[in-house]
């Protein structure tokens, strides 16, 4: 009987084929930069309760009337040293305005507050910063890294994510597709 | 200058690459000595060009010239030297230029190896296939992968290598180390090639290949051990396998590999399973390319994947060239490959050696499905999906177990067929052991299922390795009336193949012991302690002694130190630590690890002293560990003895009538592959009369 | 019948072994099963690596979670699920076995299936075919050896 070998070859050479097609679409993308939407769009902002900077609390129901931009970030990450100035141009833009609020969440629990606090005095965020011990909010957002940046309707439904560092302009430009104030 | 210089001399090892390629087709055609000769030429020239280009780059590290790219990405001015050395091999760029130095060497071995063989056809045609893939990887370093690419403002200090590489000295081996064992396995490829084109493929090409292929193996185990041992002691995590996409890149043309070693063994007996074999080492070398891709062309997500670079196409391009030239010559080749021999018996060493075919392939299967089943996903539905560890662990270990089965089984099966009385003879005993061990294990606790299987199967095969060495020191001492020691010496040096093979074995039994000992879920534990406390885990008491900082221009470090205790005796003070970098701002976090022969004590600083002077350490006990390294190294040791040459006897030995090794049943003559039959055309090797060739 | 006596023994005796190993243990402890969840989710903000090995804060918060979730009772599933609708299945180290992951399970069991159906079906039909007669081939080449041999 004839070896099989040529059948083999043959069979092997399809899979190789098939695969080599899935590779090559493949080559060029960054897995990195898959598919960074978040599951919560559309969806209510998970419930949070969290001590702020100033020695309050602020919980999801102070998300309700208001549009609000929650920013996941800390002290020491690069990308959020880097957004900084953009954020603060965008609170100063809306600083009038009572229907938007800016919530910044610190996403590392291992962070000391008197080093956020001097950090946040130094360079001048002058909105609500909040702490998040054991990590609650960072996972009931489904965080990944930080900066994270999210807005929410005055509903409490999440509308639009940025996975990365956000510009004024990029938030402004949310803001008003959604159908809220202008800067 | 250095820029030019460099890149002129891998412009040079490309053009000698191409020169060579020409001199030898045209040699062949005309049967002309002299390009014969010029084409072998070229392979040491390429050899000179790599280390030339090496030596620059070198050069370039050691005196910080920062208008090379290179040197600016991975080095900086408070690196230390050893750390400028290993730049070389520090990122993408670099990482081709090793591969193109060891290939050149591995090249200019098989020059000269062959040089009095310069007219065959078929080292011809190995030749032009090595020095093919030599000139893709100058091209590479030509385009897309260029090493010596300038600046045009120089900066004033270097990024500074990753700082994950320059924690430890094992960046000096472990990569070139893991090299030797890839590029090594061009060599075998090469050959296989060169027998399907000239058609010679029945021994000749395994025979010339055998001592290279075994070398490159034993470098790629020392490698991916190394590789485990670094993710163990350096990386912090706790483990020493991930089943990350660059590890099983590393364990995929192993598995082939090891699959390939054993399998020309029945080739060389029975001249079968040709194209078994000529396919595994296609697939082995392929496999070296495909990871080479995947670790670098920034498909996958990986702890330790290079950047992104343009490299993917070309590298994916050269793979499809290789697999269609091997797919296409065995095709052509197709019924030409038969081998004269059947298989008679299903159980016989032929039938284990298939089954061992097999199993190793189903595992390379597995390892190369679940590292690129998210890319698959993701292409056909666009689901993004992972495959981690669970999957890995859930297939590998009854594949893994099978082969562990096999390898305790088939040294012990004579060839062709076997009745009950000889298996018996030779199994019975080791099997014995084998379960009675299970046994024991389950009366002394232990109770997962792959575990208490390893346990068996491990003392199966180390009883029948024994027995092995054993029989052969017996039939020595009888037959020649030396002494044991001397016995048990001589008979090993006289059939290195067999025995080193054995030896190899045992460090397998060892790892696979282990494997399925740390299976089992050991102690890990988090604790937060004050200057003086101390925790209790694991039945060791661990005291937070306090905590210092270092400070050096190329890090800075918090230390914790710790003093283990067990049972009132102190084992030591350890100091687990965290480091910054000046250029990044993560902190890497260096275990320390207490070693001891039945576990270790791991210990990691999770966090350092806070606003209270608590600092948090992580601690875990991990079960028989170094016996990890310790098989690591023993089967580097069968691996040299394999390829160390015979013991020659000396013509006034005794010759015993029925054979060297004893009258009684002797398992060397029928594990042994036919010496005298490989010795015709081995590289000087009277293979004589020494073994008894089995009928 | 009696040669096969001590084989028969061993096998007993490594059934023994086998069966107090498989001998149904009543339910994991909760750390245990904690532990195995922790292995088969993905730190989200790691790069492959498991919960259960990354010291990162996302891995310790989820850790701290799956520890809760087990203390209200929630089921393996129902957890791994919950996960699944927070982060995607990307979150499952180990794919499910519904949908396209299931492919990743079944082509490796599909290949061995066939290859050791391909292997025993070699060996049976060598052993079904003995070569009694030569072929024309073997005939040829004896003629041509008796020719060369005048």
């Amino acid at each position: 009987m004839k070896h099989p070998a040529r059948w083999i070859a043959g069979a092997v050479g399809l899979v190789v084929v098939a695969f080599g097609v899935v590779l090559a679409l493949n080559v060029g993308t960054d897995p990195g930069n898959g598919v960074k939407t978040s599951p919560l769009q559309n969806k209510a902002a998970p419930a949070f309760d969290l001590p702020t900077l100033d020695g309050t609390r602020i919980t999801d129901a102070d998300l309700q009337g208001k549009w609000t931009v929650i920013n996941f970030w800390n002290t020491w990450c690069v990308p959020c040293q880097q957004e900084l100035p953009e954020l603060k141009k965008f609170v100063k833009a809306h600083a009038g305005d009572d229907t938007v609020q800016t919530v910044g969440i610190v996403r590392d629990p291992q962070e000391p507050k008197a080093v956020i606090a001097k950090y946040a005095k130094a360079t001048g965020m002058d909105w609500t910063l909040a702490l998040d011990p054991g990590s609650k909010a960072a996972l009931d957002f489904a965080t990944r890294g930080q900066p994270e940046t999210f807005l929410v309707a005055p509903n409490g439904e999440v509308l639009v994510y940025f996975y990365g560092p956000v510009t004024q302009r990029v938030l402004d430009q949310a803001l008003a597709a959604a159908g809220g104030p202008t800067s | 200058m250095r820029a030019a210089l460099g890149y002129g001399a891998v412009a040079f090892g490309a053009a000698a690459s191409v020169v060579g390629i020409t001199a030898l087709l045209l040699g062949l055609q005309v049967r002309d000595p002299m390009m014969l000769r010029l084409g072998r030429r070229c392979m040491y020239v390429v050899l000179l060009a790599a280390l030339f280009a090496a030596g620059v780059m070198e050069s370039a590290l050691l005196s910080h010239d920062f208008s090379i790219r290179y040197v600016a990405e991975n080095s900086a001015i408070a690196t230390p030297r050893l750390f400028l050395v290993t730049g070389l091999w520090a990122a993408l760029e670099g990482s081709i230029l090793l591969w193109a130095v060891i290939l050149g060497g591995y090249l200019s071995f098989v020059a000269f190896k062959f040089r009095k063989r310069g007219h065959d056809p078929l080292v011809v045609a190995a030749c032009i296939t090595g020095l093919v893939v030599s000139l893709f990887f100058f091209a590479l370093m030509l385009g897309p992968a260029n090493p010596f690419r300038t600046l045009s403002t120089v900066p004033l200090d270097g990024n500074g290598p990753n700082p994950l590489l320059q924690n430890n000295v094992l960046m000096a081996f472990h990569p070139p180390i893991l090299y030797l064992g890839y590029v090594g396995f061009t060599v075998p490829f090469m050959f296989g090639i060169g027998a399907l084109v000239t058609g010679r493929f029945s021994e000749g090409w395994l025979e010339d290949t055998r001592r290279a292929t075994l070398f490159a193996w034993g470098f790629l185990t020392v490698g991916i051990i190394l590789g485990a041992w670094w993710s163990y002691e350096v990386l912090g995590w706790g483990g020493f396998w991930a089943w990350d996409p660059v590890e099983n890149a590393s364990l995929l043309p192993w598995l082939t590999g090891t699959a390939f070693i054993h399998s020309v063994i029945v080739q060389e007996r029975r001249g079968m399973l040709r194209v078994w074999n000529l396919s595994l080492v296609i697939a082995t070398f392929s496999l070296t390319i495909l990871g080479t891709f995947l670790t670098r062309s920034g498909v996958i997500d990986s702890v330790h994947a290079f950047s992104k670079s343009d490299i993917g196409p070309w590298l994916l391009t050269f793979l499809f060239v290789i697999m269609a030239t091997g797919i296409g010559l065995v095709f052509w080749r197709g019924d030409a490959l038969r081998s004269p021999g059947k298989i008679d018996s299903a159980v016989s060493r032929e039938s284990a050696f298939l089954a061992n075919n097999l199993l190793f392939s189903a595992l390379a299967f597995v390892v190369l499905l679940g590292t690129v089943f998210p890319l698959i996903a993701e292409a056909l539905r666009g689901n993004q999906i992972s495959v981690g560890e669970p999957y890995f662990d859930r297939m590998a270990t009854p594949i893994g177990l099978a082969l562990l089965f096999l390898m305790a089984a088939a040294p012990a099966l004579p060839w062709r067929a076997t009745s009950g009385e000889v298996l018996r003879k030779r199994m019975l005993v080791p099997a014995w052991i084998g379960g009675l061990t299970m046994l024991v294990t389950v009366l002394l606790g232990a109770r997962g299922l792959a575990e208490v299987l390893a346990y068996g199967l491990g003392a199966f095969a180390t009883a029948g390795i024994v027995r092995q060495f054993y029989l052969g020191a017996r039939g020595r001492k009888r037959a020649l009336g030396e002494s044991p020691t001397v016995a048990l010496g001589r008979a090993t040096r006289s059939n290195p193949r067999l025995y080193g093979g054995l030896v190899v074995h045992l460090g397998v039994v060892m790892i696979a012991v282990v494997l399925a000992a740390s299976s089992a879920y050991g102690a890990n534990r988090e604790v937060h302690l004050a200057k003086g406390q101390s925790a209790e885990v694991g039945g060791y008491t661990l005291t937070y002694l306090g905590s210092f900082e270092t400070r050096s221009a190329q890090k800075n470090s918090t230390h914790a130190r710790i003093r283990i205790t067990k049972g009132g005796s102190n084992l030591g003070v350890y100091t687990p630590s965290i480091s910054t970098f000046p250029n990044s701002s993560d902190g890497i976090g260096t275990p320390s690890v207490r070693t001891g022969v039945v576990d270790d004590v791991y210990l990691t600083l999770v966090s350092g002293a806070d606003d209270t002077g608590r600092v948090t350490i992580g601690i875990r006990i991990n079960t028989m560990i170094v016996w990890l390294w310790l098989g690591g190294a023993v089967m580097a040791i069968g691996t040299i003895m394999a390829i160390a040459p015979r013991l020659r006897r000396k013509p006034r030995d005794v010759v015993d009538p029925a054979g060297p090794d004893g009258v009684t049943d002797a398992p060397a003559a029928p594990a042994a592959p036919a010496e005298v039959a490989a010795g015709a055309h081995a590289g000087g090797e009277p293979g004589g009369s020494e073994a008894r060739v089995e009928a | 019948m009696r040669k096969w006596l001590p084989w028969i023994a061993l096998g007993i005796v490594v059934v023994v072994a086998l069966a107090v190993v498989v001998w149904p243990r009543g339910a994991q402890s909760p750390a245990a099963r904690a532990h195995t969840l922790e292995t088969e989710l993905k730190c989200p903000e790691c790069e492959g690596l498991a919960v259960a090995d990354s010291n990162a804060p996302t891995s310790r918060a989820i850790r701290a979670d799956v520890k809760q979730r087990i203390a209200e009772g929630q089921s393996d599933d129902e957890i791994r699920q919950a996960y699944v609708e927070r982060y995607g299945e990307e979150i499952l180290l180990q794919p499910k076995g519904s949908g396209i992951s299931l492919l990743v399970w079944v082509l490796p069991v599909v290949v061995l299936v066939v290859g050791a159906f391909g292997i025993g079906f070699v060996l049976a039909r060598n052993r079904r075919a003995p070569m009694l007669h030569a072929s024309e081939a073997d005939e040829q080449l004896v003629e041509r050896a008796r020719e060369q041999q005048q």
